[in-house]
């Protein structure tokens, strides 16, 4: 096994601890750490994918910025986003337990059965790659994601602007 | 090369399906809004890895998994953003945010 494995086999470890801890943590602190933890496991599968523009993405857009996002939000709620979480309830655990049998399933049954993946295939997606892709081939869906911004800037405003006049 | 593991796509999809549950079951499991939100972003993840290793293992002749996984990025951050500003305004007007007892849709 070479370092390059063992460094993978640890992204993947904290990977999925991360996102373990982020469903199961007591505090609500705790699982945005858990959260965090996830999303720096993800940007280095990316750069394992040869994908080095995505997981410098991930670092500026999740981390950086929807993290802290969520912990200004943690912040500003205060007691109210406090703890949380009923495994006793048979339905949603039921519901849990039938989510994972089937997804499972589906994995085993159909994903290691009929995909045949071309690991020695070279793919190497530069940032030149994706400017040409965007700027050729995708751009109405470009276009909409800026309007997309610009909506949720509009609406997250008009909310600020309701949340004023409440009480 | 092509017999190291990290070239073998099964990791990351198992991977990304592990993400979709672990956010399914909190999506389940939490019962405030904050909590949920972070159980999707969880979802949204798994889906950017999902789409980046099917691109890298299946097709990879053009980036289009790599320009969908930059495109999620944009609206995970605008619903985010949105989620966020909604239950701020919740917390005002009710004094919790329990999704349970959310059951008025007119402010």
């Amino acid at each position: 096994m070479t370092v390059g494995e063992i460094i993978f086999f640890f992204t993947v470890f904290v990977t999925m601890i991360g996102a373990l801890a982020a469903v199961l943590a007591r505090s609500i602190v705790h699982a945005l750490l858990g959260l965090i933890t996830t999303m720096f496991g993800i940007a280095g599968l990316y750069v394992y994918l040869n994908s080095t523009f995505l997981a410098m993405m991930e670092m500026l857009v999740y981390v950086g910025a929807i993290s802290i996002l969520i912990a200004f939000a943690i912040m500003l709620l205060g007691s109210y986003s406090g703890m949380s979480g009923n495994l006793r309830a048979v339905g949603k655990l039921t519901l849990a337990g039938g989510t994972a049998v089937v997804s499972v399933y589906i994995f085993f049954k159909f994903v290691l059965t009929n995909m045949n993946p071309l690991s020695f295939a070279k793919y190497l997606v530069t940032t030149k790659d994706i400017g040409r892709v965007f700027t050729e081939n995708l751009v109405l869906p470009f276009e909409l994601i800026s309007l997309l911004l610009v909506v949720a800037i509009i609406g997250a405003v008009m909310l600020a602007i309701i949340a004023r006049n409440v009480k | 090369m092509s017999d190291m593991f990290y070239n073998n796509g099964n990791i990351y999809f198992f991977v990304a399906l592990f993400m979709l549950f672990c956010g399914i079951a909190g999506l389940v499991y939490r019962r405030t809004l904050i909590g949920m939100l972070i159980s999707m972003e969880l979802i949204l993840n798994g889906a950017g890895l999902n789409l980046v290793a099917i691109n890298r293992f299946i097709s990879p002749e053009n980036p289009y998994g790599a320009a969908f996984t930059l495109i999620i990025m944009g609206i995970a951050a605008a619903e985010s953003s949105l989620a966020l500003a909604i239950i701020i305004l919740i917390s005002k007007r009710y004094h919790h945010i329990e999704s349970g007892d959310l059951k008025e849709l007119k402010f």
